[in-house]
């Protein structure tokens, strides 16, 4: 069970997708995350890079014929916030269905 | 908590888990095994009905043999595109289970076929049920595939 623990990086709804996204994954194609996402080159290479530089994501760049591919996946580190990023949201939610209770 | 409104974060929430959902989509067999499988079934149909009984047993064999090498490498349905790899987690355990089951009513819609056509006076009956059944499964595998897979949520 994860820590519940609002994270600011990963909140921002292009990134939260993103980083959902590559935790449903081992790892996935630069070309499919930003099919799947509908971003541009330069925005996916900025949310990849804001990640990366948290230590959430780690990219590799393959030769694959004679074409360059980058493959991204989440880290532990970044796992482990976006799971207690969720329980927080969660947290926040039940929260407010249960009014008796105290909010976290 | 860091002045998030519970209508954001259940937004939030919806968003991460409809990211998740369409990457649950992304499991499925490649298009060309479906083919491949349905002209596995023709190949049995039409040896059953002309075939010597040594061939049908050794091509039955040798068609199960071929789809369980297969069917362990993909059943997994992790690798339907070479652009992602999907977590074991959201790939599922039941999805194997659920292309056995698949296969298991399409030998027995096969069979029922057969036995249809044969009591009809029809020629060839074993192969023509394998054809309904061929057709099934190379223009549909992946459809019906889908749909069971949603419906034992798998």
């Amino acid at each position: 069970m994860s820590t519940a623990r609002f994270d600011e990086l990963i909140h921002p709804s292009t990134r939260l997708t993103l980083v959902a996204t590559l935790a449903a994954a081992d790892w996935a194609e630069f070309a499919f995350l930003k099919d799947r996402l509908g971003l541009s080159d330069s925005a996916l290479s900025k949310q990849l890079a804001t990640l990366e530089e948290a230590g959430y994501v780690s990219t590799e760049r393959r030769l694959e014929g004679s074409r360059r591919k980058v493959r991204a996946r989440l880290t532990a580190a970044g796992r482990a916030a976006f799971d207690g990023h969720i329980a927080a949201l969660r947290d926040i939610v039940a929260g407010a269905t249960a009014p008796g209770e105290p909010g976290v | 908590m860091d002045g998030i409104t519970p209508d954001q974060a259940r937004a939030a929430l919806d968003a991460a888990g409809q990211a998740r959902r369409q990457m649950a989509r992304e499991v499925g067999l490649p298009r060309g095994y479906w083919w491949g499988m349905a002209c596995g079934w023709l190949v049995l149909g039409v040896l059953g009905d002309l075939g010597p009984g040594w061939l049908v047993a050794a091509a039955t064999l040798a068609f199960g043999a071929g789809h369980a090498t297969l069917a362990s490498r993909l059943l997994g349905g992790r690798h339907r595109t070479g652009g992602v790899q999907l977590s074991a987690d959201v790939a599922g355990r039941r999805t194997p289970l659920v292309v056995i089951g698949m296969l298991v009513a399409l030998v027995g819609v096969t069979v029922v076929a057969a036995i249809a056509l044969d009591a009809d006076g029809a020629g060839h009956p074993g192969s023509w049920s394998a054809l309904l059944v061929a057709a099934v499964i190379g223009f549909g595998g992946p459809e019906l595939l889908r749909v069971l897979r949603r419906w034992v949520r798998a």
